[in-house]
């Protein structure tokens, strides 16, 4: 091991190349910039998402009604409120109130002057109860008494020195003909509904309220952040599943490919849409995502294993093969039918006790799942080593030191790369996973609608991105410099990640951003439909099926979302435009 | 390669792929919770039906996953699934027992009609103004209507529709914008469904509407109805011809917002075949040679600039099919999407394969026709 | 190190299927190498010319073993290529491509790219690849500096430098050239050349050049090896076969290449029709059919294989296209066949 200061060339030098790439990468970023914001139509692109992702970020200061929030579960809960039904945006309708007053004096409720309030509240979570507003009366409507008949509006006051203060005549209770109470409807300052940063006068109820008496914009606004959830997250697994899918299937080609595209076909002979409902459908027994506790720990250990093996065949070399060794290269020679034999009775579980599902469960400590993960990794290493050593013939001779030298700490900067990132990342997982209770690993605990719908659009998307991908990479698999790697020697791996991903992303960015649009869309067509989000969430096209009764009467419940899910598509496809026209090689100079 | 076995090969291509949309069906509704038996039994499913042999009690339950085999292993039910698909049943509705194949067969000519209809709207609109935009590159009509193609890609199509509604569409409440262009009173389309109010809900009780023998598709089946049958009717339409009217003015609405939506990317797709075909060099020959600018776009640029417009019909009638399950829904018509909401919403497998099965069949044909169609025109294709 | 050839080609071909339709089991094939016997000499430079299509690239590739070969063998300093791994190959031989650009990754630097071989192959990192590049840089004419530039601030004769010193950076023993100067400027032609002379005699490598243009192959390679569609048609000195072709192909391109003298024309009749498909390559001397020569029938009858018509000079014995009258021609034909199979393998392999 070196110290420190030996190290400090190393250091230096790798910090150098770190910044050139560095700014390397700023300059393209730069560039594209450049060529970006040449189109006026591209920017307003970009400010329709920027704008929709801050209104997504800070609903909680911009709403003026909020859902209360069930911790377990995705979905926002709206509480009723009966008072402002389907009022049209800026009306008087919204600050109106009808609340019930008790006149009969020997009730103990009954009181001389009365508190004007607002119907019971939701704070942040229903666990911490209701509570009410006290409200400012501008007005007083009308009054009626409990059988509906209009009384003298007079025998009701406002108190000159609190204005939230009702106070009752004693006509009002000494008259035995409103024995029980009276109705008063009145008009009140509507603080809660008003946004500060409107004038005056056109500050209250700005898109009105809908047919359950929500705030319409505050379920707007927080409707952006369920449907840039949705858009987002399913943009990006669709997008993962579908790289390594579709790389796996341009890069290797053949029988893989063949079954890989004519599945893809499959997807493709059903219009989306129906694809996505018929997804829903499947879906609707699912109530929560889990796995076994030995799946989520043979991904990590796999992934340790498969870049342990990469990096053993850039440190192991190739030297003379020495003639004690034919016996054993013999019988690795056989080991494909050795290792596919022990795999099978390990993972079918005809290995009472061994078999790997029981092989994790038989202690549920995590030092137990450590240590039985590191002997299966030492085990894939050591058949990895063999492989190397026996088969295809490579000397070992310093492959420890040259192994040891990749744990050399005296030039951090090294450790930055892909490879690193995932081994650590694999480890993190696997040191998580094997802490869990009992058998099973809650991945999503309250697979909701929302999730329903998700998935099933994630389900539905992935062919697409297989297909553009593996085009991609068929194309850049063909070019030159791939040869020349490989005439060089290098693995798949290296050639996959460094040389053809990167030089085929830039269909795929365009793809991605417009694709967000595309769910947001898709999602919401499902939730129009009645098989998406759970009724009364802040869902847009929900919100446009939940006006449907009324959407001649009151449009005002129908335009808002509409135009919402309008900006915030046009926004993406307006973006993803602009970007192609960055990635564009026509437009590099 | 000859024509003809490229058609065979196009054919014997399909061939897996249906294999395989049928195998997924099958898994969906192997999937889809819920019991079918004890959806067809409802809350009868503990009543006593039999005894068997032994003397226990068989209950309407246990019978019913009899009758539908349900206990059968996977691969027996899947087997028996293709062999009743190939020999045209379906399976049926678990809520009345009517065959899928017939609810089909009445809802698949509707949303056919309709993708129809609205491809007719929108490609020649999208082709006309992608030609003018083309031409106009980088004038104020070309940035306007790029925005909008954009803009009507990025509508959902069934607020579109229902803001369509609310302008256009008659009512008490609606049809604002109509009344002062058009002149009429009370707006000028009707807003729901697919005929006539009388005839979905006559006076004296269910009425089939057209002929048993009719095609399903409203528009044919009226135009043929006979006199006899159309005094039957409940209606005030004296002949075929006022009916016919009615049905194809019923169609509007649905169309346009279908059609308007799906223009938009054709226009995308035209401007940039047109303009790519612009700068080739017989354009610039047929320029050279002096020939009118409306006849080197028109004759010599078009015709070249359509065809790989007409390729993407195959994949325009799949997105048509799509949008029409949202218009449905919206303008309360009984097609395919309607029939499949309400299949899933009521955990009616058989009906959501069905239609799946029904929809991708269609996609797939039209597909092999438009591919076919394009091998006839250009023979570069068949050496794929 | 044993003495004798590098590399030994023996009876090498390379058919590529080609697929017609997922149920057709009927399958035809491209003979783009369609049997090839060649030894390469330590420190010598094989140029292999031929016009586009004749099979030469894939040559080149199989010899790698980048694509796995047909029907024959590549035996490398005594051993068959197959069995060596593939990494030993990989730091023995290496090439360089025709297209200087396309050869290179465009997304990372130089650096990368010369110290890719280094890097791969675990020898060395950090600092000391920097240094390696340095030094590989500099050995191509090229300045320690633009180790951080990326490929496309490069002009294509820097490009094929940096090719060069990729290829150089395991230290090979063996080069294949792939057309390395067919994309450049004539002027930076030379150059090039110039240089692979240069690092060829300082080194004591191994090259295969392989071009269209025979003046360049003229210029740069001690023996020339001519094909026409996936088979040798002359293999002689350099020299040897610019001043005495003998297959009517070779003379057809030696005339092919443009004289600065205007006067000097040559007397060939430049050749008519196109190279035959390689799918369906019709029997017997190839080119005889293609000139529609009237002894071309006589071909289709005959043992094709080179032998030696003066030391060192080696020509397809076919009665339409080779020039060499002996009298002699059908009777001994048999004879001189058999002895060339029987020369073909050389004594170690005979041993064995």
């Amino acid at each position: 091991m070196r110290d420190w200061e030996e190290g400090r060339k190393d250091r230096e030098e790798s910090q150098k190349r770190l910044l050139e790439s560095l700014s390397m990468s700023i300059s393209n970023l730069g560039r594209g910039w450049k060529i970006y914001r040449r189109s006026l139509l591209a920017m307003l692109g970009l400010l329709m998402v920027l704008s929709v992702s801050m209104v997504a970020i800070f609903a909680d200061e911009i709403a003026v009604q909020h859902p209360y929030r069930n911790l377990t579960d995705t979905e926002d809960k709206w509480s009723n409120n009966p008072d402002q039904q389907e009022s049209p945006p800026f009306s008087e309708e919204c600050s109106l109130r009808e609340q019930k007053i008790t006149t009969n004096p020997s009730s103990p409720l009954f009181s001389e002057t009365v508190v004007a309030e607002s119907v019971n509240k939701v704070s942040g979570s229903i666990a911490y109860g209701y509570y009410t507003d006290v409200l400012s009366i501008t007005e007083i409507i009308k009054i009626e008494n409990d059988r509906g008949y209009d009384q003298d509006i007079s025998l009701i006051t406002i108190d000159p020195d609190n204005s939230s203060l009702f106070v009752l005549s004693p006509d009002l209770y000494g008259n035995s003909s409103h024995y029980t109470g009276v109705w008063v409807t009145y008009l009140y300052e509507n603080e809660d509904m008003s946004h500060w940063w409107l004038p005056e006068g056109y500050d209250t109820c700005i898109f009105g309220t809908n047919k359950e008496g929500h705030d319409v914009f505050s379920k707007v606004v927080y409707g952006a952040r369920v449907s840039l959830t949705i858009g987002i997250t399913v943009a990006t697994l669709t997008v993962t599943i579908g790289t390594i899918v579709g790389s796996i299937s341009g890069y290797y080609g053949g029988r893989i490919d063949e079954v890989i595209m004519r599945i893809c076909d499959v997807f493709f002979a059903i219009p989306g849409l129906i694809l996505a409902m018929a997804f829903v459908a499947a879906m609707r027994s699912v109530s929560s995502l889990t796995f076994p506790v030995w799946l989520g720990i043979l991904l990590p250990v796999l992934m340790l294993a498969y870049f342990l093996n990469s990096h053993l065949s850039t440190t192991v070399l190739s030297g003379d093969e020495r003639v004690s060794d034919q016996a054993m290269g013999m019988l690795m020679g056989n080991r494909s039918l050795l290792v596919g034999l022990l795999a099978f009775l390990f993972f079918v579980g005809w290995l009472p006790a061994f078999a790997w599902p029981d092989f994790f469960g038989v202690s549920h400590s995590r030092g137990w799942r450590l240590i039985s993960s590191l002997v299966v990794i030492v085990l894939l290493v050591g058949i990895i080593l063999a492989d190397r050593r026996f088969v295809q013939k490579n000397s070992l001779d310093g492959a420890l030191t040259r192994i040891g030298s990749s744990f050399d700490w005296t030039n951090p900067w090294r450790y930055l790369n892909f490879r690193t990132v995932v081994v650590f990342l694999s480890m993190a997982i696997l040191f998580k996973l094997s802490g869990n209770e009992g058998p099973e690993i809650v991945l999503i605990k309250d697979f909701d609608k929302l999730w329903q719908v998700q998935f099933a659009l994630i389900f539905t998307g992935w062919p697409g991105y297989a297909r553009l991908i593996r085009g991609q990479v068929l194309y850049v698999k063909e070019m030159a410099f791939v040869e020349a790697a490989k005439s060089v020697g290098a693995p798949p791996s290296r050639i996959m990640f460094r040389h053809i991903l990167p030089n085929a992303w830039a269909p795929l960015l365009v793809a991605f951003t417009l694709d967000i649009g595309g769910t947001i869309l898709s999602a919401s067509g499902l939730s129009f439909l009645g098989l998406g989000a759970a009724p009364y969430t802040a869902e847009w096209g929900l919100m446009i099926s939940e006006s449907r009764v009324a959407f001649q009467r009151a449009p005002h419940m129908m335009l808002y979302p509409g135009l919402a899910i309008a900006v915030t598509v046009l926004g993406f496809n307006l973006l993803g435009d602009g970007i192609r026209d960055v990635v564009d090689p026509k437009n590099r100079r | 390669m000859r024509l003809h076995e490229f058609v065979v090969r196009r054919v014997l291509l399909l061939i897996p792929v249906m294999i395989g949309v049928a195998v997924f069906t099958f898994a969906v509704a192997q999937i889809i919770p819920g019991d079918p038996a004890a959806l067809q039994c409802g809350d009868k499913c503990g009543l006593i039906v039999g005894y068997d042999d032994d003397g226990k009690p068989i209950t309407a339950h246990q019978a019913n996953r009899e009758r539908l085999r349900l206990d059968d292993p996977v691969s027996l039910q899947f087997e028996r699934y293709i062999t009743d698909l190939i020999n045209g049943d379906w399976g049926e509705s678990q809520k009345n027992g009517r065959p899928v194949i017939d609810i089909i067969k009445t809802s698949a000519p509707v949303t056919l009609e309709m993708a129809f209809f609205s491809l007719m709207i929108a490609y020649p609109l999208g082709i006309f103004l992608g030609i003018i935009s083309a031409v106009r590159q980088d004038r104020m009509f070309d940035h306007v209507s790029r925005f909008f193609a954009i803009a009507f890609v990025s509508l959902p199509i069934f607020w579109f529709a229902m803001l369509l509604q609310l302008y256009f569409a008659t009512g008490p409440q609606v049809g604002g914008i109509c009344d002062p262009i058009f002149g009429t009173e009370g707006g000028c389309f009707p807003i729901f469904d697919r005929h006539d109010q009388s005839y979905t809900y006559p006076l004296d009780g269910y009425h089939s509407l057209y002929p048993e023998s009719g095609t399903g598709f409203h528009l044919i089946d009226s135009w043929f109805v006979t006199d006899a049958k159309l005094a039957e009717l409940p209606s005030e339409f004296d002949t075929n011809r006022e009916l016919f009217m009615d049905t194809l003015i019923h169609l509007v609405l649905p169309c346009s917002a279908l059609g308007i939506a799906s223009s938009g990317s054709l226009l995308r797709y035209m401007r940039a075949s047109l303009l790519e075909v612009l700068h080739e060099d017989y354009v610039r020959t047929a320029r050279a040679k002096g020939l009118s600018e409306f006849r080197v776009v028109v004759v010599h640029a078009c015709r070249n600039a359509m065809v790989p417009i007409v390729t993407i019909l195959g994949f325009s009638i799949g997105g048509a099919i799509g949008g029409a399950v949202l218009t449905e829904s919206v303008f309360g018509i009984h097609g395919m999407g309607t029939v499949a909401v309400l299949g899933i919403l009521q955990l009616e497998y058989q009906i959501v394969m069905g239609v799946t099965l029904l929809t991708s069949v269609i996609f797939l044909l039209s597909n092999l026709i438009v591919d076919i169609a394009y091998a006839i025109v250009d023979p570069r294709v068949r050496l794929e | 190190m044993s003495e004798g050839p590098l590399i030994e080609i023996r009876g090498m071909r390379k058919w590529f299927p080609i697929k017609q339709g997922m149920m057709s089991s009927v399958r035809s094939y491209v003979r783009a190498v369609d049997g090839v016997d060649l030894e390469i000499n330590r420190g010598e430079t094989l140029g292999v010319v031929g016009e586009s299509g004749c099979g030469k690239t894939t040559l080149g590739r199989v010899l790698m073993g980048l694509i796995p070969i047909t029907e024959g063998s590549v035996i490398y300093s005594g051993s068959d290529i197959r069995e060596i791994p593939n990494k030993e190959i990989r730091r023995k031989m290496q090439i360089v491509f025709q297209d200087p650009g396309g050869s290179m990754n465009p997304r990372i630097s130089v650096r990368s790219i010369v110290g890719e071989p280094l890097q791969v192959n675990g020898i060395c990192e950090g600092v000391e690849l920097t240094r390696k590049v340095e030094e590989l840089l500099e050995s191509v004419g090229l300045k320690a500096e633009h180790m951080t530039r990326y490929p496309h601030e490069f002009s294509g004769g820097q490009k094929q430098r940096i090719a060069l010193a990729r290829a150089l950076s395991l230290d090979p023993e063996f080069i294949l050239l792939d057309e390395p100067t067919s994309a450049l400027d004539v002027s930076v032609q030379a150059q090039v050349l110039n240089l692979l002379e240069k690092i060829q005699k300082e080194r004591g490598l191994t090259f295969v050049f392989i071009s269209h243009d025979l003046a360049v192959v003229r210029h740069i390679s001690d023996r020339i090896a001519v094909m026409y569609l996936g088979k040798v048609v002359e293999l002689a000195d350099s020299d040897e076969i610019y001043r005495n072709p003998l297959h009517a192909y070779t003379k057809a391109l030696i005339s092919a290449i443009p004289s600065p003298d205007p006067d000097a024309r040559s007397d060939q009749p430049p050749v008519e029709g196109d190279v035959p498909s390689p799918v369906d390559p019709p029997p017997g001397c190839a080119f005889g059919h293609r000139l529609h020569h009237p002894d071309w029938e006589k071909s289709t009858k005959m043992d094709l294989s080179l032998r030696e018509v003066s030391p060192g000079h080696w020509v397809q014995p076919c009665p339409c296209c080779t020039d060499e009258n002996d009298e002699s021609r059908d009777a001994p034909h048999e004879q001189v066949a058999d002895g060339n199979a029987s020369e073909d393998v050389p004594d170690w392999a005979r041993g064995e």
